[in-house]
């Protein structure tokens, strides 16, 4: 171990450097907006069906109370974030009112969660579904199914919507539990364009529904008063046999409120972005809850609204209340295939805005148990990363198996689904909020923004507007537990398990981390710094960087180790410790950051450098993107190479690309260094990060030779180098890209991009003509100090 | 009055406290919000 040893303190223990701040790559309030929007949004495509079928024709008021409402919530969560960078639910909880509560908190927003996969996936397949039942409805009204067909489904065909919903749900939750294993990357750029999209339909739903109103007109749906809410068999849960909800007006109002609340899920994730939104960070945030709260008052509020103004009563309930937006589509003025067009696109977007909160869901829930395993209180048998993948494919297999169970379970019945996800939804809200309260009075660090108004008596704060929120959300989660019985059943139930594994978890783990702590001290020492530099690593300019994830895979580090004298040339082993997407609200300390997994990592790293009795220096940042992380470290350390394996996803040259990208973004001033990516055979791909000299192949060196020949044979000319004809060559180039010629270049470019050959250098050398060079020419190659160019 | 009957009393005034309160909220930072929005200092690009 001495041999990697660089303790400032000359100890035998290898001194690793922790890197605090997260290397993140900012977003802006738009892109953090497509982001939310994504969750939130996706819910306007069942949350109108499933509160109208539990609280008949009114319900549309009671969306658009919660989605006013859900205005005051962000602003809950606006004020948390001004508090904590990571300002989620665990850790607002735990910091208010202690790990307990802050478990239960959890558990309930991994019920969230996990239902908001399955609800997500089944509406997708629902509204698909009903367009291919829809369709073939139609061309058998024109006499375009064969009569055989007709005979053997003894009708008209159709598919069964419960059915095909579970089977696309299930496809879905698989395809994305893969990619998951795999590690996609989240992008805010793909959120942007589905939000874009969705955006479109969005604008042509409204516009066209009211030009139909104009055209046709409309009622409003009845105002929501207890003679007007209807209560179906299941909408009373508990209370189905009792007099109580039809007593009392406002305990109707209630009811309803709580079957509506399932519109506003998806406002968690503004917490989750925070990390990430550009400078100003508060600013921009307001500015995000700005945008997600008109738009999805607009989408999901005014669209459940005028579904009920437009689609007759009987086929709204008992056709389209589970894909509500599709039955708008078709009970718009206009021809028939062009509504039925329109539903087509209605399904696409909803198949791309649902599918990606199947994917949110996994992504969510996997950051979720991640964090929640770093504090101790999920065992670290979870987080053992898959052997090819390095993700958390047992956390993923959990969250995945459980949401496949619940897809089986509910049979495609999306009302039981959205009823219980509500649980979730409303709980995790009553806890963040609750827990704000109590920090009001708790937490004296700093707190830029405050939910108004704030009343003042005798110098204690009376928090009126987050105690305000507070009343309506614990009153609905209350009500809720009455009128919700398969929700309150299954989210307690859920709740309690996950509750119990988290605790036993806890208690396991308190040894075994006292033993790893003990391990740790005696192994490695730690250095906390805020930020990564030469000073804080202790090591020269010019070094190698070397990123590790997998301890199985360390043949690059062996590849630099047997080619570097480390007494000259510095070698840092860095691992990136990646925060997901779900998992960037929450706060990660040194020993969190550190966990078992990067101590098995780096005591492999460290016995290989041993076996070459070479010295290393151990690196570990935490970092939301793997390849920002590695070209910002390179950065900071003033890196000469950057030496990886080969990625099993991707090809050398797309890892490359990946890391030119993350070069790109850092501002300049910035140097170029190598990249190398080493295979397990030990052949070695070499790319050149940033600006360079690129490689000249022979007949573009011939070109240029004969350029210069004739160049110098002009009368003045005679001086001039090799070098002043590519700067000539290349500003003529720039001018006429930018100019004229612009659209003849890039074809010229484009077709031979295509063909995969070589710009024609050759051809164009043959036409120049040859001018004998005079034996001394070539020396003029010479620049005027005599430097090679 | 029965339990039942004076915990969904207690249960009706939070909620419309609740939401008298949160009415309040909406108004005040829906004003914020206008000046927000205003403010296109320091406004990041998509």
């Amino acid at each position: 171990m001495s041999s990697t040893s660089n303790s400032p303190t000359g100890s035998n223990r290898v001194r690793i450097v922790v890197a605090t701040s997260v290397m993140l790559t900012f977003i802006s309030y738009w892109r953090a907006a497509a982001v939310i929007l994504n969750d939130l949004g996706s819910s306007a495509f069942y949350a109108g069906g499933i509160a109208e079928q539990a609280i008949g024709k009114s319900a549309p008021w009671f969306v658009l109370g919660v989605m006013l409402f859900a205005f005051a919530v962000r602003a809950v969560y606006v004020e948390s974030c001004s508090m904590f960078v990571r300002g989620g639910v665990y850790r607002v909880v735990k910091e208010a009112l202690g790990g307990t509560l802050a478990k239960l908190s959890v558990s309930a927003l991994m019920f969230d969660y996990i239902l908001t996969g399955p609800v997500s996936g089944v509406s997708a397949g629902q509204y698909i579904a009903g367009l291919i039942n829809d369709t073939i409805s139609i061309a058998d009204a024109h006499g375009w199914i064969p009569s055989a067909l007709h005979r053997a489904f003894h009708g008209t065909p159709q598919v069964g919507v419960n059915g095909t919903a579970v089977l696309f749900g299930i496809a879905v939750t698989l395809y994305f539990w893969w990619e998951n294993i795999k590690g996609i990357e989240e992008s805010s750029e793909k959120a942007l364009w589905v939000m874009q999209i969705t955006t479109v339909m969005v604008v042509m739903l409204i516009g066209w529904s009211l030009f139909t109103l104009l055209k046709v007109g409309g009622h409003l749906p009845p105002f929501p008063t207890l003679a007007n809410i209807h209560y179906s068999d299941e909408s009373l849960g508990f209370w189905k046999h009792s007099k109580l909800p039809h007593m009392f007006g406002i305990l109707g109002l209630i009811i309803g409120f709580g079957h509506s609340v399932l519109a506003m899920s998806g406002e968690e994730s503004l917490a989750q972005v925070y990390r990430e939104l550009a400078h100003p960070k508060l600013k921009n945030l307001k500015r995000t809850a700005i945008v997600i709260g008109v738009y999805s008052f607009v989408f999901t509020g005014l669209v459940s609204l005028l579904a009920v103004m437009l689609v007759p009563d009987d086929v709204r309930v008992k056709v389209y209340s589970d894909n509500l937006i599709a039955g708008l589509a078709m009970y718009m003025i206009g021809p028939q295939i062009l509504r039925l067009i329109f539903r087509a696109f209605v399904v696409v977007v909803g198949f791309l805005i649902l599918s990606g909160a199947v994917n949110t869901a996994i992504v969510g829930s996997n950051g979720v148990l991640n964090r929640v395993s770093e504090d101790g209180v999920l065992a670290d048998w979870f987080r053992r990363p898959h052997k090819k993948y390095g993700t958390t494919y047992r956390i993923i297999n959990l969250i995945v198996g459980l949401q496949l169970f619940t897809i089986i379970v509910s049979w495609g019945n999306i009302y039981t689904l959205g009823e219980a996800y509500a649980f979730g939804v409303v709980w995790s809200f009553v806890f963040k909020t609750i827990s704000m309260l109590v920090l009001r009075y708790r937490y004296k660090g700093e707190r830029n923004w405050k939910v108004p108004p704030n009343l003042h008596i005798f110098g204690v704060e009376i928090p009126i507007g987050l105690a305000s929120v507070a009343m309506v959300l614990l009153s609905t989660a209350i009500v809720n537990l009455f009128t919700k019985s398969v929700a309150t059943v299954s989210g307690l139930i859920f709740s309690v398990v996950f509750f119990a594994i988290f605790t036993f978890s806890e208690k396991v783990n308190r040894r075994k981390h006292a033993d790893h702590a003990a391990q740790m001290k005696e192994q490695f020492q730690l250095q906390q710094a805020e930020s990564v530099g030469r000073e804080t690593v202790g090591i020269r300019a010019g070094n190698v960087l070397v990123p590790v994830r997998d301890y199985n895979t360390l043949h690059h580090l062996k590849w630099v180790l047997e080619r570097t004298d480390t007494r000259e040339q510095d070698v840092v082993v860095m691992t990136a410790r990646i925060s997901q997407f779900g998992s960037a609200a929450y706060g990660l300390s040194t020993e969190q950051i550190f966990s078992d997994y990067e101590q098995t990592l780096f005591t492999r790293a460290v016995s290989v450098a041993e076996s070459f009795g070479k010295k290393i220096s151990l690196l570990l940042v935490p970092a939301r993107d793997p390849w920002s992380a590695v070209a910002q470290t390179a950065h900071n350390l003033e890196s000469s190479a950057v030496v990886a394996g080969i990625s099993s996803k991707t090809t050398a040259a797309e890892q490359a690309f990946a890391l030119g990208t993350a070069w790109e973004a850092i501002p300049e001033p910035k140097q170029q260094f190598i990249l190398q990516i080493v295979r397990p055979d030990g052949t070695v791909d070499t790319f050149r990060i940033g600006p360079h000299t690129p490689t000249m192949k022979n007949e573009d060196v011939v070109l240029l030779h004969r350029l210069w020949l004739n160049v110098t044979q002009e009368p003045g000319l005679e001086k001039v180098h090799h070098h002043d004809i590519l700067t000539e060559a290349l500003t003529r180039f720039a001018r006429d890209f930018g100019a004229h010629a612009h659209d003849d270049i890039v074809k010229e470019l484009r077709r031979h991009s295509a063909d995969g050959g070589p710009l024609p250098a050759r051809r164009i050398a043959d036409q120049i003509p040859t001018v004998q060079p005079e034996p001394t020419r070539s020396d003029r190659d010479e620049g005027p100090h005599g430097s090679k160019e | 009055m029965s339990l039942s009957v004076l915990l969904i009393k207690i249960l009706e005034y939070m909620f419309v406290a609740g939401w008298v309160g949160s009415v309040i909220v909406l108004v005040l930072t829906g004003i914020e919000d206008i000046g927000t929005l205003l403010d296109t200092e320091d406004e990041t690009s998509h």
